[in-house]
């Protein structure tokens, strides 16, 4: 007879350890986490049940706890290389760079050829503004994985933040090879273009990366149709009403199947390469403007809605969730609570997505508009723009709208900003009405509403 | 050769108590029934269980009723008798049942029409007007000439908020009767004075109680609206007439008590409610517990506020309705999303007077506002007197949906739809003005109905940009001012403070649901800021609603609060009094000499009190 009660079934540690390690891995995160707690049960002390518990917990959210079932499985294992390693990319979104440096130097010196620990602390070094330290770091991975796009994009990201523009837009080509790139650009055999004139209709332009991107470098497509006359533009179906605006382009699609018979094609995120952009060559802002139809219908709304007298600020606070770096940008709706503490300011929210529902939650005294609701796309937040004041947001697609149509805009910045939005300055060679407002320490708002309340 | 196979009578009786089988009562098939000249058959058997009831042969007359239904559930005379039994019973889901059949039954007009009557008083006894309403319509259309049922239909649409409606049936029974009636006048006089046409109310109610001048209710009514105008010399001497005539009538010797509280004599309520506590009524207990608040005796409020608490519980049998309205909530945020009210088609052109709609928990301090707002020229009082929700009934009908309110919205997108909301909204304006809001020179009409934050939705699709104002106050102050009520609130929140803060986090958390997913011209005003501040504070209403805030009356008038509006009156401002700042923050007092007061509802309000911004240690 076995010894086993009655019930409950037996696994060997290495294999529940693989499941676990696969339910992780496979995005099942609440399966994981219920295998954790039971192994975690059966075996407290146990290192390595800790440090994927610490993952599990790290994944979803609770990252408190992360940081303490991490951090007593490094001291279980003091030896295990890949445990600070690890640790070093969740005390980096816990917050805590130091320890994210310490956590990462000493993976790099358990196991120092490891390319992925030296990446870890090059974002490390980013996130501390230590950018000549991250470039240097991650070459150290690069040299010991000649392809490992994530080093790449991550020098290319160092170098564009300090302006090293041409250097680094040499990197920033490795953005395609990432796996979160995958169908960014057309699966096809026609080469990328290099810059050399084509016949008209020839070069097929796609609108990789994210609204803000699409934006921000669509002011290049009139240099770009100057080689090569009327580019097909392949975009999201949400930007073809504003980027029809661009001038020279010769068709807009939405689908791969429609682009026609092209020669080259070319992201836009990679004309500013092509076009050898630098912080001193920026073609101008104000290439796009909102529909003379629209604003006035927005005009006619927003006097109906918002009480007469009062400053228009228009707010953003949140980005899309499944950004990258959305934890690093995106705010509560309350954390602008300067703001909301005006007098003689109204705010009109021009937020869309699910972070709307906290307007639910604003009981501020400066009357708020929740104008998200009614915004069908951009081009009604474009014609909303034209009648506030000033913008007030985030690092999000409707800073580059607001910059595009030359709208008054604070924009307000993490500590270790995208590196579109360069180092130590208020200002921004790509739109001139976009002032910037900084965090002065990591991962911490503080001030920094009330140095842009102060500012309007 | 085939077999017969022997089938078990099922003999459960039904669950609702009427004694018949529960296959030949409340789970028969109805399509099995036997038909006319089957029931017809026994018709004569019928007539002698009547017979045997009306010599009071009540047994012989139960059992033979319970025979003949065995054999025919649809024998209206057996039918009746098994009522009738069971009513005198006190059986009430027997009762229900039987009264719902009979009025289901098909007949003659007349008989129809009675038992619709009957089923129809069974819930306006019961004070469930609701279901009142169809059996109390279906009455009316039976016998439109049936005065009773003009007169039940008025009854059940004025307790039910329809109060046009109502007056209309009133007026019907009294033309179809062809004189005058003291009971229908004395009630017709109190439906005008809820819709605040006091003037014409107590010339009604001098007319009903010439005729029955024995009609305490109706003398209660008359001082009830002669208060509400101002004249509280003649409502105490009403009062104190009925008072002499009747004294030991309760409901007169309260409203003189009420009276006494309006007017600041505290003293007086205590003298005049002096019997031993424990045989007070709820209402009484509610006013007496207010006088001792006012004495500054707060420990002995609170406890006449739990004992009438405790007593709407057990002995009137009221309950919160948590689950009913949970689901209504999870219903309404379910459709009302900005992804499916966006597409839905709005009333354009601009309202010939623009709404104002007040949002505010009971005793908030939105009667406050609203009568704050009466005393700014361009302002009518709305108050209740036709609430949007009136209009959830008609739009299935109106949009051609087969559907209930509010996926019958959806309809709104085919086809000639897209008039849907102009139509509600005429109705509505049309509801209203004639009630007399639309007086010249008036721009702005309030609406302060309780079930206004249910109807957001359908707000913001028939008037996209009203001002909604949400008067805040304190949630503890909130609990406190309910508890000390009497008032039939909505779900029947008012029978706990438990209930009174579930229920409260349902409804803010309805309106932030709205708030998120709709753009509402919407403002918050605190309660705190109306009574410290009044002036400025209205001044900031009335510039976010679009008028001339210079229109607003000086502090001193304002908080003198003793304009009256040309009418219709709302009924809290026979209430009103000057801006007072008693009821600031006053639960840190009851808090200090109760430390465990509010211990239930914290867990569920503070999060509300963080919310909405309001501190421990000060405002």
């Amino acid at each position: 007879m076995s010894g086993a009660q009655p019930g409950k079934q037996v696994v060997p540690l290495a294999e529940a350890l693989a499941r676990l390690a696969a339910l992780e891995q496979a995005n099942k995160l609440v399966e994981a986490d219920d295998l954790a707690n039971r192994m975690l049960a059966a075996m407290p002390e146990h290192p390595h049940i800790l440090h994927l518990a610490g993952i599990i917990a790290y994944r979803n959210g609770r990252i408190a706890q992360a940081v303490e079932r991490m951090e007593k499985s490094e001291v279980l294992a003091p030896e295990a290389a890949l445990y600070p390693r690890n640790m070093c990319e969740v005390y980096r979104g816990a917050g805590q760079l130091d320890d994210a440096l310490r956590a990462g130097r000493r993976a790099i010196e358990l196991a120092p050829r490891d390319a992925r620990a030296y990446f870890n602390l090059a974002l490390i070094h980013y996130e501390r503004l230590e950018l000549d330290e991250a470039v240097r770091i991650a070459d150290q991975a690069i040299a010991l994985e000649p392809d490992f796009a994530e080093a790449h994009f991550e020098k290319a990201e160092a170098l564009l933040l300090g302006g090293r523009m041409k250097e680094g837009w040499e990197s920033y080509e490795w953005r395609f090879k990432l796996k979160q790139a995958e169908g960014m650009l057309p699966k096809t055999g026609k080469p990328q273009w290099d810059g050399r004139p084509l016949a008209p209709g020839k070069l097929l332009i796609v609108g990789d990366q994210g609204f803000g991107d699409c934006i921000q470098f669509s002011r290049l497509i009139p240099w770009a149709a100057l080689l090569c006359p009327q580019p097909v533009l392949a975009c999201s179906g949400e930007l073809t009403t504003i980027l029809r605006q661009i001038s020279g382009i010769g068709k807009i699609v939405t689908r791969w199947e429609d682009t026609g018979d092209y020669e080259a094609y070319i992201p836009l995120s990679g004309l500013p390469r092509l076009a050898g952009i630098t912080t001193e060559n920026v073609p101008p802002a104000g290439y796009l403007a909102p529909g003379p139809a629209l604003v006035e219908s927005w005009g006619a709304r927003l006097d109906r809605l918002v009480p007469k007298g009062l400053r228009r600020v228009a707010l953003v606070w949140a980005g899309r969730p499944t950004h990258k770096n959305d934890r690093k940008r995106t705010l509560k709706l309350e954390q602008f609570a300067p703001l909301f503490a005006r007098d003689d300011l109204a705010i009109l929210t021009v937020q869309k997505g699910e972070q709307i529902a906290q307007v639910g939650g604003y009981y501020g005294r400066a009357p708020l508009l929740n104008l998200g609701p009614e915004i069908v796309d951009f081009a009604d937040t474009m014609a909303i723009l034209r009648h506030v004041e000033r913008l007030v947001t985030i690092d999000t697609s409707v800073a580059h709208i607001a910059g595009a149509i030359g709208v008054p805009t604070a924009l307000v910045l993490p500590h270790a900003p995208d590196w579109r939005w360069l180092l130590g300055r208020e200002d921004t060679p790509w739109y001139p009405s976009v002032r910037l407002f900084r965090q002065e320490r990591a991962y911490d708002w503080s001030g920094v509403i009330e140095r842009v309340s102060d500012s309007i | 050769m085939d077999t017969v196979t022997q089938q078990k009578l099922d003999d459960v009786l039904c669950r609702c108590g009427s004694g018949l089988r529960r296959v030949r009562c409340c789970d028969a098939d109805i399509s099995a029934w036997p038909g006319g000249e089957a029931v017809d058959a026994l018709d004569a058997q019928g007539q002698e269980a009547v017979k045997l009831f009306n010599e009071k042969k009540y047994v012989e007359a139960e059992a033979l009723a319970l025979k003949l239904l065995d054999l025919a559930p649809n024998l209206r005379p057996a039918l009746r008798v098994l009522f009738e039994i069971r009513k005198a019973q006190k059986r009430g889901t027997a009762e229900e049942a039987l009264a719902i059949r009979l009025a289901a039954l098909p007949g003659a007009p007349a008989v129809r029409a009675a038992a619709n009557l009957l089923l129809a008083q069974y819930y306006v006894g019961q004070g469930r007007y609701a279901l009142a309403r169809p059996p109390a319509a279906e009455a009316v259309m039976a016998t439109p000439r049936d005065a009773t049922a003009q007169h039940v239909l008025g009854v059940v649409l004025t307790e039910s908020g329809a109060l046009q409606a109502g007056e209309r049936h009133y007026r019907r029974a009294l033309a179809v009767l062809g004189r005058d009636d003291g009971v229908v006048l004395a009630n017709l006089a109190w439906n005008l004075k809820l819709q605040g046409r006091l003037d014409d109310a107590v010339v009604i109610y001098e007319q009903a109680l010439a005729l029955r001048p024995d009609n305490r209710r109706g003398q209660g009514g008359y001082a009830q609206a002669e208060f509400a105008r101002g004249n509280r010399e003649k409502a105490l001497r009403l009062l104190d007439d009925g008072l002499a005539r009747w004294p030991d009538d309760r409901a007169l010797r309260l409203l003189r008590a009420m009276a006494d509280l309006a007017m600041g004599d505290a003293e007086a309520v205590l003298a005049r409610l002096s019997n031993a506590p424990e045989t007070l009524l709820s209402a009484e207990l509610c006013t007496r517990g207010q006088a001792l608040a006012r004495l500054g005796r707060p420990v002995e409020a609170v406890q006449h506020y739990a004992t009438a608490k405790l007593l709407q519980r057990e002995r009137h049998g009221q309950q919160y309705q948590a689950e009913a309205f949970a689901a209504k909530a999870e219903a309404c945020k379910a459709y009302f999303t900005a992804e499916r009210v966006q597409p839905l088609p709005r009333a354009v052109a601009p309202p010939a007077r623009q709404p104002v709609f007040l949002l505010g928990f009971a005793r908030s301090g939105s009667s406050l506002l609203e009568q704050l707002l009466g005393q700014v020229p361009g302002f009518a009082a709305g108050d209740e007197f036709f609430p949007v929700a009136e209009l959830n009934e008609i739009i299935p009908a109106l949009a051609g949906a087969a559907r209930d309110y509010p996926e019958a919205l959806d309809h709104a997108l085919v086809g000639d739809g897209w008039a849907l909301p102009e139509r509600l909204r005429q109705r509505y304006e049309e509801a209203r003005n004639q009630l007399g809001l639309a007086r010249p020179g008036v721009q702005f009409i309030t609406d302060r109905s309780a079930s206004n934050h249910w109807q957001l939705g359908l707000i913001k699709l028939l008037f996209p940009d009203a001002p909604v104002i949400h008067v805040l106050r304190h949630p503890l102050d909130v609990m406190l001012s309910n508890l000390g009520q009497d008032r039939r609130l909505e779900a029947n929140c008012g029978v706990s403070m438990l209930a009174l803060a579930r229920h409260y986090a349902l409804v803010m958390s309805l309106i932030r649901h709205f708030r998120g997913q709709l753009t509402l011209r919407y403002l918050p005003v605190r309660y705190e800021d109306l009574v410290s501040d009044t002036a400025a504070s209205l001044r900031r209403v009335v510039e976010f609603a679009g008028a001339d805030p210079a229109a607003v009356p000086p502090e001193a008038v304002l908080r003198a609060n003793s304009a009256m509006p040309p009418g219709p009156v709302p009924a809290h401002f026979s209430g009103r009094e000057a801006v007072h700042g008693r009821g600031l923050y006053r639960h840190r007092a009851y808090q200090t000499q109760m430390p465990a007061l509010f211990a239930e509802v914290r867990e569920i309000l503070d999060p509300w009190i963080a919310e909405l911004g309001y501190r421990e240690d000060g405002p």
